[in-house]
């Protein structure tokens, strides 16, 4: 049944969205600083998988299919890393500076990443393992791929975990603190540059993990992370700035239009109805559908 | 030794020595070409063969990137023609195969007398009235007519869907399609245009299904073409794919498995890879071990058209304005398919179908469209 | 402010010897190629100075100067290719394009805060640039429109090369005069006041929504203009001068320049056109060195290159002799007849919560009147409703014949209404003087305003620290300073809002002092506070509010005496054992 099938296209593009965005909103929380090199970061994951795969396959004998998940610890970590250099390098630099600041330098790491792995890889489009292997699953009379299924379970748990961490633990709590409060957060003997280390080392691992799953059904190309951090960007502003929930909602909204907008309309029609409600939305809600969990007081 | 041979040897000494002097003067060919952005895929095959064509050649010829604008472009091509090097020595200019970049340098090439040599398939490059383009690649003009003219009479599509891409490329050879199945009497029962970053494709495909067309015809990028096989393949929409030809790209071979690409056709204006005579062969023998990659009609068409310009200068062209006549008079016999220009630098007329038989990713050429234009 | 005099400083010089070497080499020595580039860096200079009002003075991330650039370059394109219309219809035709589109969104968009207000824009900006990829017939879709003429006015053809270097920087040169003219020392403060500290704004008589809209309209106006430029210099127009690649152009050309200065826009341009040129040796690796550049000079340079840099005006001379203490702190006295204050029935309930319940008060022209009550007693909200911050639910208020409930906190100001805040809020970067006269600044009333700010300066006893930077001052100076800021305006109401808190005792006296010798000058006064201390030996009347009712308004000493007050205040239970 074609509506089935394409909500279930929409549902597992959106947690993939979801992915991107939340690692995005983590780092926005903890630091305030907006990391532009995102998109690059989910670009790196594919690539990672990729450069992994390759090396990999010369290991193994020949025409052996290496499965996703082999990979994914190997590209969280290598994502990870990725975020501590950004942390390192265009965040922690200039943290008590204006923010516009941070702007630009995580603009010209992400120029570094894309046309390193530009120069690195070519310019050809590549592809990742399916996380659980390929083929289809039939039921309820729809055809649903075992990636698109794997993406969304990988989605649901990791942001279930980041959720579970946040509002249970005592590190969610420092995190919530840095993010409110970063002076009283210091002050309460929160190390916060620890914090905002591991802030940047997750949000970065998450578009990672995204990089990967994507990878495989999409394919993946330097110059994706442009557009992938507009998305990011788009669904963490209208779901209200800082919020998780907003952000996920978000990253929803912008695959419903992309998938099923789409598909009764043309595709740039569809592109442009989500600006239009994008639009429409700020005239309403100026704070975003959920607005904001912090609000500035007089 | 009496005086005439001394004379004749001392003669034939300082002869050789000016000539040889004359001939030591280095002649540039400047390669410019996308190689970041979007279109960095085609334009490293334009480098590749314009580099391996020119290899011992003794022509200097520096690679500068175009990026994406039309901006860089021109930034490149006066930079290359008058930044601290002297402007007489670059005979002719190896230029991007983007669109809107090609309109771009078109006023400035007629304004420094240079010809450009490209693999651009954008129609309207050739319409400006410039004596400086030289395209080595079938336009959209030709390769859209073989392109329309299989899938109707070879293939029987009496209801083609098109989907093309939101880019120059696309939107220039989605103009070309759309005239030549008219002609042929089966205009397009659905169309529609993709930006270049959509990733699902189940809602086009579900309205080409809903559409009742038998026949899929695609002008996209290498990596949607591939997106648009797969994910056409696993709804089960069986009716013939005759993609653009991004699809006979290696690289985009390379996304799907045989399996997927079983019955998948593709046109383009060679496919060095398919081919058997010895000549392409050794080409692609050559670019293989030079580049490590298979090598793309874009590349050989590259190849084929600095070729060209050897053979002028072997001809005896060492300017701008020789290399211009001879490529607007001449005729030359190169590896995809002989080149002449139609008047408007128009030189390739030919274009191949190559289809995918299920067992490699190596097509296999099914039908030749020779001289389409009559020009031969 | 005082009249603009710029020496030329020792730093100066050498910048205006590089501009002039520069200047030679580029008419004289410069290949077709160089003077292409330095034609494109004098195109980005324009669009930068656009994009500083929005982004830089006014604060606002604003992602639409794409968009602007982009109209301005299909207006110019579309015309000129299509119609042959010249440079002299189309230049101005482009700006006015890119300028009305800023009028239009304005008002939806200007009103959203930081991030919602980039995403606004942003949204408009693709969606201009789906439509120019997909509306063939009109902008030529992505193929765009080839065959732009080079600027041709009158008979005059600009080529290329010497005579488009000189005509686009002289546009540029134009473009800067006009960026100085609009950024003199007062709105350039005004524009700091609205960006640090944004809720007193209203209290310094500046409007913010017209600031923004106007940083707005000229941001879109410049973006315009360089956008026609640019597709002349092409000689096509296509959808990627409404990319988002050129919006990071801008964005980083702004934050590597410099945000505020007119140098940044020239570093910034110059720089970030040559880089990639520069590095193009490189090969497929010239754009990760030029990242790695770019990140280097922001973490070096956080505020702009130009910050290194000295500003090219000199310190401003003193503003001229001020008049007799006291009075230039007077105001055209209150009509006999009109309290200064009149406020009757007036409510107001958030929630569950009656924050004010029928209070009725008013106040007369010399007045000092002390405002106590415990605290969450309504004494904040009250001055937040007179000073236009909050609206009541009910009542009437009034002061001096101006409504006061449905005017805006602007109007209100500027009506002679000051408030102080409960922490002195005082843009860190001014000095004193910078914030007292732009508090005192009104339209067209140039010399008597800066009267009126040498008064508020000499009432306050501020003048050994005119020029010292507010950041730096302590605790009991900038409670001061923001009283002198809120006479400056020359209010016939000064509503204070704890304006001892804090302070030591000798500290306290001072303040008393001089809000005293304002009183007699001519305002009235509301010292809202919980001090009995500090208010006893200033205030002849008070009033108590507790739980949002008026429980007592009369002499002092009345009050105090008050059983209600006492019981409300110190919980003391009457002799008849009632409880408070």
């Amino acid at each position: 049944m074609l509506g089935a099938q394409l909500a279930l296209n929409a549902v597992a593009l959106g947690a993939a969205y979801a992915l991107v965005a939340i690692g995005f909103v983590l780092v926005l929380n903890a630091t305030t600083a907006v990391n532009f090199a995102h998109g690059e970061s989910v670009v790196a994951g594919g690539f990672a998988a990729v450069a992994m795969t390759a090396a990999l396959a010369m290991l193994l004998p020949a025409g052996s299919a290496i499965p996703g998940i082999v990979l994914l610890p190997g590209v969280l970590v290598l994502t990870a890393l990725l975020g501590l250099a950004i942390a390192a390098l265009a965040y922690l630099p200039i943290r008590n500076r204006p923010p516009v600041s941070v702007f630009v330098t995580t603009i010209a790491f992400g120029i570094i990443v894309t046309n390193g792995l530009n120069a690195a890889f070519g310019a050809a489009p590549r592809a990742a393992p399916a996380l659980l292997g390929t083929g289809t699953i039939d039921f309820l009379g729809v055809t649903a791929s075992r990636q698109s299924l794997a993406i969304i379970a990988t989605a649901a748990l990791l942001i279930g975990a980041l959720a579970f961490v946040l509002q249970r633990t005592q590190l969610g709590r420092q995190f919530r603190a840095c993010a409110q409060d970063p002076e009283m957060a210091r002050a309460l003997g929160i190390r916060l540059t620890r914090i905002t280390l591991l802030a940047f080392a997750l949000g970065t691992a998450f578009a990672g993990a995204a990089g990967l799953l994507l990878a495989h059904q999409f394919f993946v190309t330097p110059s994706d992370g442009a557009g992938l951090i507009l998305k990011a960007y788009i669904a963490v502003v209208i779901g209200g700035w800082g919020s998780l929930r907003g952000a996920t909602i978000g990253a929803m909204l912008i695959a419903v239009f992309e998938v099923g907008v789409a598909s009764v309309s043309s595709q740039p029609l569809a592109e442009g109805l989500l600006y239009v409600a994008v639009l429409l939305v700020l005239l309403v809600r100026p704070d975003g559908i959920f607005g904001e969990p912090q609000r500035l007081r007089a | 030794m009496s005086a005439l041979p001394r004379i004749l040897i001392v003669a034939s000494a300082l002869l050789a020595t000016l000539t040889a002097s004359a001939a030591a003067e280095p002649l540039r060919i400047p390669v410019l070409v996308p190689i970041t952005g979007f279109l960095a895929l085609e334009g490293t095959s334009q480098r590749n063969g314009a580099e391996l064509a020119l290899r011992g050649s003794g022509i200097a010829f520096d690679v500068d990137d175009t990026a994406t604008s039309p901006e860089i472009a021109v930034n490149a091509f006066e930079r290359a023609l008058t930044s601290g090097r002297n402007r007489e020595d670059v005979i002719a200019v190896v230029a991007p195969m983007l669109g809107t970049q090609m309109l771009a340098l078109v006023p400035l090439a007629d304004e420094f007398s240079v010809p450009m040599i490209t693999v651009s398939g954008t129609a309207r490059i050739t319409e400006l009235g410039s004596p400086n383009v030289f395209r080595f690649f079938p336009g959209d003009v030709v390769v859209k007519a073989a392109h329309a003219r299989y899938a109707v009479e070879e293939r029987g599509a009496k209801r083609p869907a098109v989907i093309f891409q939101t880019t120059a490329y696309g939107q220039s050879g989605r103009a070309e399609l759309d005239r030549n199945l008219a002609a042929l009497g089966r205009p397009a029962v659905f169309a529609e245009g993709l930006d270049v970053s959509v990733k699902d494709m189940l809602p086009v495909l579900s309205k080409v299904r809903d559409s009742g067309a038998d026949a899929l015809l695609l002008h996209l990028h290498s990596g949607p073409t591939a997106l648009i096989v797969r994910q056409a393949r696993a709804m089960g929409l069986d009716i013939p794919i005759i993609a653009g030809s991004a699809m006979h790209q290696p690289e985009t071979a390379a996304l799907l498995t045989p399996a997927e690409l079983a019955g998948v056709c593709a046109e383009s204006g060679a496919s060095p890879i398919s081919e058997t005579d010895p000549a392409t062969r050794a080409f692609a023998d050559a670019y293989r071990a030079a580049f490590d990659r298979e090598p793309d009609a874009f590349a050989l068409g590259q190849y084929d058209g600095v070729q060209m310009l050897r053979a002028a200068i072997r001809a005896g062209a060492n300017s701008a304005a020789d290399i211009r006549a001879y490529l607007a008079a001449r005729r030359y016999r190169g590896l995809a398919m002989t080149y002449a220009s139609d008047g408007k630098g128009n030189m390739a007329h030919s274009a191949v179908i190559l289809c995918y038989s299920g067992d490699s990713r190596v097509p296999a050429i099914v039908k030749r469209y020779e001289n389409l234009t009559g020009i031969l | 402010m005082s009249p603009d005099r710029s020496p030329l400083t020792r730093q100066s010089l050498p910048l205006i010897a590089g501009g002039g070497a520069l200047a030679i080499y580029a008419l004289f020595f410069a290949s077709s190629y160089d003077q292409r580039i330095l034609t494109l860096s004098g195109i980005y200079v324009i669009m930068v100075l656009g994009y500083q009002f929005i982004f830089g003075h006014a604060g606002a991330l604003s992602l639409a100067q794409g968009a602007f650039f982009g109209v301005g370059a299909y207006v110019t394109g579309i015309l000129a290719s299509q119609f042959g219309t010249g440079f002299l219809a189309t230049f101005p035709l482009s700006i006015a394009g890119a300028s009305l589109l800023a009028l239009i969104v304005a008002v939806p968009v200007l009103r959203l805060a930081s991030h919602y207000f980039a995403l606004a824009t942003l949204a408009l900006s693709q969606l201009l640039l789906l439509i120019a990829v997909n509306w063939e017939p009109v902008t030529g879709g992505a193929n765009g429109l080839p065959g732009v003429p080079p600027i041709t006015i009158g008979d005059w053809q600009v080529t290329r090369g010497t005579q488009l270097l000189l005509f686009v920087w002289g546009l540029a040169v134009v473009a800067m005069l006009i960026a100085r003219w609009q950024r003199n020392p007062l709105r350039t403060a005004m524009f700091t006041v609205m960006r640090d500290t944004p809720l007193a704004a209203p209290a310094f008589g500046i409007d913010p929504g017209l600031l923004r809209l106007r940083a707005f309209m000229l941001s879109a106006a410049f973006g315009g203009a360089a956008g026609a430029l640019f597709v002349h210099t092409n000689r096509v127009v296509s959808p990627e001068v409404l990319g988002f690649g050129i919006m990071i152009t801008c964005l980083t050309m702004t934050v590597v320049g410099g945000r505020l200065r007119i140098l940044g826009a020239v570093i910034g341009a110059l720089l970030l056109t040559h880089l990639p040129e520069w590095f193009r040796g490189l090969d497929e690796y010239y754009l990760v060195a030029v990242g790695v550049l770019l990140l280097v000079m922001v973490v070096f340079a956080p505020d702009g290159l130009a910050s290194f840099v000295k500003p090219f005006r000199a310190v401003r001379a003193p503003i001229g002799t001020p008049t007799r203490p006291g009075t230039a702190g007077r105001t055209p006295p209150v009509a006999p007849g009109l309290p200064a204050l009149e406020i009757s029935g007036l409510s107001k309930r958030y929630g569950g919560i009656q924050a004010l319940d029928e209070v009725g008060l008013s106040i007369g022209a010399g007045e000092i009147v002390g405002m106590i009550g415990p605290n969450g007693a309504g004494k904040t909200t009250l001055a937040n409703i007179i000073t236009g911050i909050a609206r009541a639910d009910s009542g009437a208020i009034r002061s001096a014949g101006l409504d006061l409930a449905t005017a805006t906190p602007t109007a209100i100001a500027r009506g002679g209404i000051a408030r102080t805040f409960q922490t002195p809020q005082l843009p860190d970067g001014l000095t004193v003087r910078d914030v007292i006269e732009t508090a005192a600044a009104n339209a067209g009333e140039a010399a008597r305003d800066r009267a009126r700010a040498a008064g508020a300066i000499t009432s306050c006893d501020l003048t050994g620290i005119a020029d010292v930077r507010s950041g730096t001052l302590p605790h009991g100076l900038r409670r001061r300073v923001e009283i002198a800021r809120a006479l400056a305006g020359g209010p016939h109401l000064l509503v204070l809002d704890e304006p001892a808190a804090g302070l030591a005792a000798a500290e306290q006296a001072e303040i008393a002092d001089i809000l005293r010798t304002i009183a007699a000058a001519g305002p009235a006064i509301l010292v809202i506070d919980h001090n009995l201390e500090f208010l006893r030996p200033l205030a002849t009347r008070l009033a108590c509010l507790d739980a949002g009712r008026l429980i007592a308004d009369g002499p002092r000493d009345d009050v105090l005496a008050d059983t209600a007050v006492r019981a409300a205040y110190f919980g003391l239970v009457t002799a008849a054992g009632g409880a408070a």
